[in-house]
């Protein structure tokens, strides 16, 4: 008893300093890593190191994936000041050297550093103008509205509605050139409408396999047609075989999430977009990525993603951008980067996250709002859509992500 | 005696030792393994009054992520514009199948409730001085109507509105609402999934599906001890939504049906079903579907020699089931989301009232959209018109958590669907008669009560 009491008399003071070391390490491994600050601020980005390492799951060099996710900055907003018709701005489309915003009060289009409008007085089908694409093969502008999709062609604007043509619902939420084809995803079904034929199609629960008539976002790539069908998952078409199939949540219910990675995250799609083989699916419980042989989910307590709450994505090669409620996250299969605004002030916040690392780097300007509606992509430029603006960012070419 | 003291010091210097080992040890193991670091989720909270029992794969399998544990917020712009000034009119968007559809005679209903509603937040003067408008649309028309219609409200300025009771023309309407962020409450729709979209954008003071299917679960199989349950439903959203909930709950129980067998709306002869339900030998049945041809089933049940009781959704709780079926309604239980026949004075003066205005006695439908606009009304007094502003007070669970309207409390779960209670009937000697729902019984009290 004696000899017990002296051990630990004696050793009590090296217990306690193994003891406080190993709980000040459980602070340096825990996942929030704020004591970096690259100051961006002062414009001087600095690259952040990049450990090699080769990852378990893909076989691959992180380094050489992270060294391609950029860092965007530099953020230049435009609001009804700047003039735009409205700051509530729901799409956005890079066209060359214009860019063309669809807001709550007509089409923006930016050229030569000057904005000019259209609304439903020019021809529009409806000031609300929710989404944007241009023909590669004709140039054609093809604009999906509140009520009506409204071809853009040499200066004329075309309107196609319920009362005039094939269209399912007169609520078009995403209009996608694919060739000589237009897809839409409406209020009340998919529909095409072949630009040589001009004859359309209609795809409902009637005639596909969805569990309901309504969709939400199309895209296309690698020889099919995906449809985000609200409250039936993704839909699936094939153009060859003109065959469909549907992948659904497999756990089946709407409140909860089974397994992680057996599927899409959830039946209420949002939004889906098809790059480098890679099918990316937004939803308002979180991401899904498939590569046609296995499904991965991202959710905002387990990955970098900054929130569930998803409203639009697109894929640009490697990279999918994530406009969320919370503001823009980027993704490559391994990095994370998220644009988010200060909260305190209007100087921005860059967060990077790959595994559990994640880094928080203070910039100078700020994306113009949070809740982030739109997006699209060229060359080193990044527009972005947003509740309140548009904003217009650029690569950090010093800086590119990676822990 | 000088040993015994150095000895009890001794002893408590080793005590404190190990007290500030353990303390130590406590605090690093705390901040070396934090709970917010596990991947799944941990938090147990069951959704929608779901049993443990009825939890999804509960049994086997806790869930990686329960979605509505928490409440989505609204972070867009728009709590900072200004109200206009040059008002004559505040207008509030209606939409409900109010033409063309067998609904209509409830969206008819649902219309008086709300302008009912309106008339009287009128009489007191509106808002500041400002008449209420109700601005009708029906949901019944070209595919997707409802889309468009919301789109038109929009255009006409409203500040909310109130919508629907036809399950895909709501949820279209509430996708549109999102997109154009207008506040929208929803007073007829029990379709469980209607609030499982995570749209911050609209709350239900209604009891949806889930609420009755659970009542019915627990009365049928826990209470009345049956066993082989046969399902006739409508072959609509409204059918096939609905009976979900009692579908999973039932096999949760460990009772799968016996049989699920369909009829279109608007179908008078139902032989061909009834035959098969019968060779199934169920020990009860259930119908999903709207009155008239729940009626015309329950007859020719008891036609072709069917006696077993039949249990109900909340839809045949109506007075043209009861003049159709007669007496063969009798027994028959359903479920309803409130009791019209309390004695509550604003009940009451409501059903009275309304009898006045409109020369019928207000349904369901009637006193959930009465309730469900003056939820509106009051949100625009209080928030002022702003969109946003109004929203938020619908939805931020203190406002109007606990509201007492003439259809009972309502209690909004984090997904904005009323969880508050739900009413069971039965019929008898040609009325409905109305009981409170039970509690549910869980397994354990099942158990027991077997145990002898």
């Amino acid at each position: 008893m004696k000899n017990n009491n002296r051990f630990f008399q004696k050793n009590i003071k090296v217990l306690s300093l193994i003891l406080l070391s190993v709980f000040l390490s459980g602070f340096s491994i825990s996942k929030q890593d704020k004591s970096f600050q690259n100051d961006l601020e002062d414009n001087q980005a600095k690259p952040v190191e990049i450990s090699s390492r080769v990852s378990p799951e893909t076989g691959s060099d992180i380094k050489d994936e992270a060294q391609q996710m950029p860092v965007y900055g530099n953020w230049e907003t435009f609001t009804v000041k700047d003039g735009l018709p409205a700051d509530k701005a729901y799409c956005v489309r890079i066209d060359g050297d214009r860019v063309l915003v669809g807001t709550s009060a007509g089409l923006a289009v930016y050229e030569n550093e000057t904005w000019k409008t259209y609304t439903a007085e020019d021809g529009l089908a409806h000031n609300g103008v929710l989404s944007i694409d241009v023909s590669e093969l004709t140039g054609d502008v093809w604009l999906g509205t509140l009520g009506g999709l409204t071809r853009w062609s040499a200066g004329r604007f075309e309107t196609f509605t319920q009362f005039n043509s094939g269209l399912a619902n007169d609520v078009i939420y995403t209009v996608i050139c694919d060739g000589k084809d237009v897809w839409v995803a409406t209020g009340g079904g998919a529909g095409s409408y072949d630009t040589y034929t001009r004859e359309w199609g209609i795809y409902t629960e009637r005639n596909a396999p969805m569990h309901e008539p309504w969709t939400y976002g199309v895209c296309a790539g690698g020889g099919k047609i995906f449809i985000a069908a609200w409250g039936g998952g993704v839909i699936e078409y094939t153009k060859e075989t003109k065959q469909f199939r549907d992948y659904v949540d497999p756990d089946g219910e709407m409140e909860i999430d089974l397994f992680p990675d057996d599927g899409v995250i959830h039946d209420i799609t949002t939004g889906v977009t098809f790059a480098d083989d890679i099918l990316w699916v937004a939803t308002y419980f979180g991401l899904s990525r498939y590569d046609g042989t296995r499904w991965k989910g991202y959710l905002d307590h387990d990955s970098g993603l900054v929130s569930n709450f998803i409203n639009f994505l697109k894929a640009d090669g490697p990279v999918v951008w994530l406009c969320t409620d919370l503001g823009l996250s980027s993704f490559n299969g391994e990095t994370w980067v998220t644009y988010r605004k200060n909260e305190n002030n209007k100087k921005g916040k860059i967060i990077i996250t790959e595994g559990e690392n994640t880094k928080e780097i203070s910039s100078t300007t700020s994306i113009s709002h949070e809740f982030v509606i739109g997006v699209d992509t060229q060359d080193d430029v990044v527009w972005i859509a947003t509740s309140k603006g548009v904003s217009r960012g650029e690569i950090l070419k010093d800086l590119t992500a990676g822990l | 005696m000088i040993l015994t003291n150095n000895t009890n010091v001794m002893k408590n210097q080793d005590q404190k030792i190990k007290l500030r080992v353990l303390v130590l040890t406590i605090l690093t193991m705390f901040f070396l393994f934090p709970v917010s670091d596990l991947n799944g989720q941990d938090k147990k909270l069951n959704y929608g009054n779901t049993t443990d029992e009825l939890v999804p794969y509960g049994r086997f399998q806790k869930a990686y992520k329960n979605f509505f544990d928490d409440v989505q917020p609204f972070t867009g712009a728009g709590r900072e514009k200004v109200p206009p000034t040059d008002l004559t009119e505040v207008r509030i968007g209606f939409l409900g199948p109010l033409e063309g559809s067998i609904l209509t005679p409830l969206g008819i209903q649902m219309l008086q409730g709300a302008s009912f509603a309106i008339e009287e937040a009128n009489n007191k003067g509106g808002y500041n001085g400002i008449p209420f408008k109700l601005m009708p649309h029906n949901d019944v028309g070209l595919w997707g109507a409802a889309a468009n219609e919301v789109v038109k409200m929009n255009d006409e300025k409203v500040w909310a509105f109130l919508g629907s009771i036809d399950d895909i023309n709501t949820h279209v309407a509430l996708r549109v609402a999102l997109k154009l962020e207008i506040p929208m409450v929803n007073s007829g729709d029990p379709d469980p999934t209607l609030t499982e979209t995570r749209i911050p954008w609209m709350i239900r003071n209604i009891a949806d599906d889930r609420q009755s299917s659970y009542a019915l679960v627990n009365h049928i199989y826990r209470e009345k001890k049956h066993s082989r349950i046969a399902v006739l439903r409508a072959n609509n959203r409204y059918g096939r939504v609905g009976i979900m909930e009692f579908r999973d709950a039932a096999l949760r129980y460990g009772f799968p049906l016996v049989l699920e067998i369909r009829y279109n709306d608007g179908e008078i002869d139902f032989a061909t079903q009834i035959e098969r339900m019968i060779k199934s030998s169920p020990d009860a049945v259930v119908l999903w579907g709207n009155a008239k041809e729940t009626a015309l089933i329950i007859n020719q049940m008891r036609q072709m020699g069917m006696e077993q009781p039949v249990y109900g959704s909340d839809r045949l709780m109506s007075k043209e089931l009861l003049e159709i079926a007669g007496e063969n309604a009798e027994g028959l239980v359903t479920t309803c989301q409130y009791n019209p026949t309390l004695d509550e004075p604003n009940l009451v003066a409501f059903n009275k009232n309304y009898n006045e205005r409109y020369g019928m006695e207000p349904d369901v439908f009637a006193a959930h959209a009465y309730d469900g606009m003056n939820l509106i009304i009051e949100a625009i007094h209080k928030a002022g018109l702003n969109r946003a502003l109004i929203r938020d007070l619908l939805t931020d669970h203190k406002t109007f958590q606990g509201y007492q309207g003439i259809t009972g409390e309502l209690i909004l779960d984090p997904s904005w669907n009323d969880i508050g209670s739900i009413w069971m009937t039965e019929v008898r000697d040609g009325k409905f008669d109305f009981f409170p729902t039970p509690p549910l019984i869980s397994d354990e009290q099942e158990n027991k009560k077997s145990t002898p």
